[in-house]
């Protein structure tokens, strides 16, 4: 079932938590909402849900109007970043409450249900425990079985990793995503975590103050951010910027900055900037990983090595140019020393131009 | 239980492998034995008055205060032969007076558990306009000396023909109760996480299912301390009946256990005691049942 929201509005008193946003999912797509804390995203969330009212707005669930219906009316089924699973329900007891409030369900078809989706999400053997006696990636499977079990055409999931650790949350990771795809259900899912929303999410609705900054799928997003704003949310560790002129120089086009940094342009960026003789500030984003640290006579910047963070697989060098610094992904074969003179080779075909004042891209 | 205690700490710090000199051991063992010792100071007098209390329910004379005399259950007779007890023929029976007791409690904790937790949640999940105001003045009210309502209330009574019946008393009781009820399950109301109506709402559940299947449960520690505190109070209430229900006929236990005592001219200690241990004994065995519930006020909530 495709979700379409149009122009959802919400207010607190004087402060606009979300502000007109339109937003269309597509049947079976799994869509995140992703921004910093305040953005907006839980809110809009729990007014899909039906837990708040919009201030104005409307909410299709296909070409159904919802927002004016109650959460039990919708066919929704949601995961709490809790988990929120009931303390004095058993497991079975739990997963079985959507069943027990409907009128008319025989008791065996409940049970059945019950343990056919909890074998589904894998806590089959937990039934008769309490959710104080299961860890917290067997709440996450539960509260996921419960949400599911009456067999819902929307699932909405409030930051379902957050509470869980790194390793589990990886896993989980794909796990939600197999069974999303699996039981072809549309979802949306909203979480801080821009990584959660790369790896897991068909689109990413990127929301910053209430209102949407960018939509598409997360190639886009990572590859051609629409402005500054997504390019510098997106990607870890973040895209660097430099502030620069494009200027035509000796037949080629170059961004020159500060501290003798001289990057030339792809010719087909130079063209698009529509360069008229006159140089043009603008801000140049290149991501950590296009960014090549060589020897300091042949490079595009040179610089000194200010901090190095091993990661296993590879290594982030922080490398100071003048008062700036940007951060490089390297191999961590590479040997690097602090306070090493280094010179960095910008990947051309991998520059991001944004306007420096109004931060739309430019190329 | 200091003497048992104290040796065992002691004991078990000379065990530990770390050198710890046996000075340290002996305080240790003094800080445990401390607070039993400051209890056993503070409970003894009371726990004196309620041996006394059974011992001279059971015996035939009393020297002073110190029963002598050999043992008995003529004392007791009011149970099986009232008619015989001379202290008691001029007044109500007394199982009648019990039950008129135990109804006049059991519908005082009703009344107070049914408005204190639907007035609870609304207090704490609801925002309206008042909300603070109210909470105040219910705070004020549970301040204020029943006493000091007397008079306004018996007009409020009369008005509504309920002086001098047990319906009125309950009514006037329950309201005297209503304000630290109030406040008591608003706190429990306050610890259940939003969280869990909101999955209950989209579960499917109605807000009046969601309520009584989800949030009543988990306050049921809350609910099983304040029924147990109404409970007591109402069978120990004096002030109420002895001023509300002058003609008697439905009056309570304590009224009987005063008018016992306010003879005058003559006080039987045998029948006195007798009749007030069985007066108190139901609370007591209440409390004995109950103390693993009371134990478990803090500990039934929600975990993380």
């Amino acid at each position: 079932m495709d979700v379409r929201l149009e122009k959802l509005t919400r207010r607190f008193g004087a402060v606009t938590a979300v502000d007109a946003l339109d937003l269309e999912i597509k049947s079976g797509e799994l869509v995140a909402l992703l921004g910093p804390s305040g953005c907006g995203k839980t809110t809009t969330l729990l007014m899909t849900a039906g837990i708040y009212r919009p201030t104005s707005g409307a909410i299709y669930f296909g070409e159904r109007r919802v927002d004016q219906l109650l959460p039990r009316d919708r066919g929704i089924g949601m995961v709490f970043q809790n988990y929120a699973l009931y303390p004095h329900m058993t497991i079975a007891e739990n997963i079985g409450f959507p069943l027990s409030l409907r009128r008319g369900l025989p008791r065996e078809e409940r049970d059945r249900r019950v343990r056919l989706v909890a074998e589904q999400v894998r806590v089959g053997e937990l039934l008769a425990r309490r959710p104080a006696q299961l860890s917290g990636g067997q709440q996450q499977r539960v509260a996921l079985a419960r949400a599911l079990v009456k067999e819902p055409d929307i699932l909405l999931l409030d930051e379902p990793l957050s509470n869980l650790d790194a390793r589990l949350r990886h896993s989980m990771r794909a796990e939600i995503k197999r069974l999303q795809k699996e039981l072809g259900i549309t979802s949306i899912f909203v979480t801080h975590d821009q990584l959660e929303a790369l790896s897991m999410a068909d689109r990413i609705a990127l929301m910053v103050d209430g209102k949407l900054a960018a939509y598409g799928p997360p190639d886009d997003l990572y590859e051609r951010p629409a402005n500054r704003f997504v390019a510098e949310f997106i990607g870890n560790p973040p895209m660097n910027f430099l502030d620069v002129e494009v200027a035509r120089s000796d037949g080629r086009v170059v961004a020159r900055g500060a501290d003798d940094v001289l990057v030339p342009l792809a010719p087909a960026l130079a063209d698009r900037l529509a360069l008229n003789g006159a140089a043009r500030p603008v801000a140049l984003g290149i991501r950590p990983e296009h960014l090549t640290i060589g020897p300091s006579d042949m490079s595009h910047a040179r610089g000194e090595v200010y901090v190095v963070e091993p990661m296993g697989r590879e290594q982030v060098v922080d490398v100071r140019i003048g008062e700036r610094t940007v951060q490089v992904i390297a191999p961590a074969s590479l040997a690097v020393r602090v306070g090493e003179p280094v010179g960095l080779t910008f990947d051309a075909t991998k520059l991001h131009l944004f306007d420096p004042a109004a931060g739309q891209r430019l190329g | 239980m200091t003497s048992s205690a104290a040796p065992r700490h002691a004991s078990a710090a000379s065990s530990l492998p770390a050198p710890a000199s046996s000075s340290s051991a002996v305080t240790r063992a003094l800080m445990t034995a401390l607070p039993y010792v400051v209890l056993i100071l503070f409970t003894l007098p009371i726990l004196l008055l309620y041996v006394w209390l059974t011992y001279s329910s059971f015996f035939t004379r009393m020297e002073g205060l110190w029963p002598t005399g050999s043992f008995t259950l003529e004392n007791w007779r009011f149970l099986w032969a009232p008619e015989s007890v001379e202290q008691l023929r001029n007044k109500p029976p007394i199982i009648p007076l019990t039950i008129n007791t135990l109804v006049f409690s059991l519908a005082t904790t009703a009344v107070v558990l049914l408005i204190s937790s639907m007035a609870g949640y609304a207090l704490s999940r609801l925002n309206f306009p008042g909300r603070r105001a109210f909470l105040g003045s219910v705070l004020l009210l549970h301040s204020f000396p029943s006493v000091t309502l007397l008079i306004a209330t018996f007009i409020v009574l009369r008005r509504l023909g309920l002086y001098d019946q047990l319906l009125g008393v309950i009514l006037v009781k329950a309201a005297f109760e209503l304000p630290l009820g109030i406040w008591i399950m608003k706190g429990f109301f306050d610890t259940v996480p939003w969280e869990l109506e909101m999955a209950a709402l989209v579960d499917g559940a109605g807000r009046i299912t969601t309520w009584w299947r989800i949030v009543m449960p988990l306050v049921r520690p809350g609910l099983l301390a304040l029924g147990l505190l109404a409970f007591v109070s109402g069978w120990n209430e004096f002030l109420l009946p002895f001023v509300f229900m002058p003609s008697g006929s439905q009056a309570t236990l304590s009224l009987l256990v005063r008018s016992l005592l306010g003879e005058g001219r003559f006080v039987d200690y045998g029948v006195l005691t007798a009749v007030g241990l069985y007066y108190v004994l139901p609370i007591l065995i209440l409390f004995l049942f109950a103390q693993e519930q009371l134990m478990r006020i803090y500990g039934g909530g929600v975990k993380g």
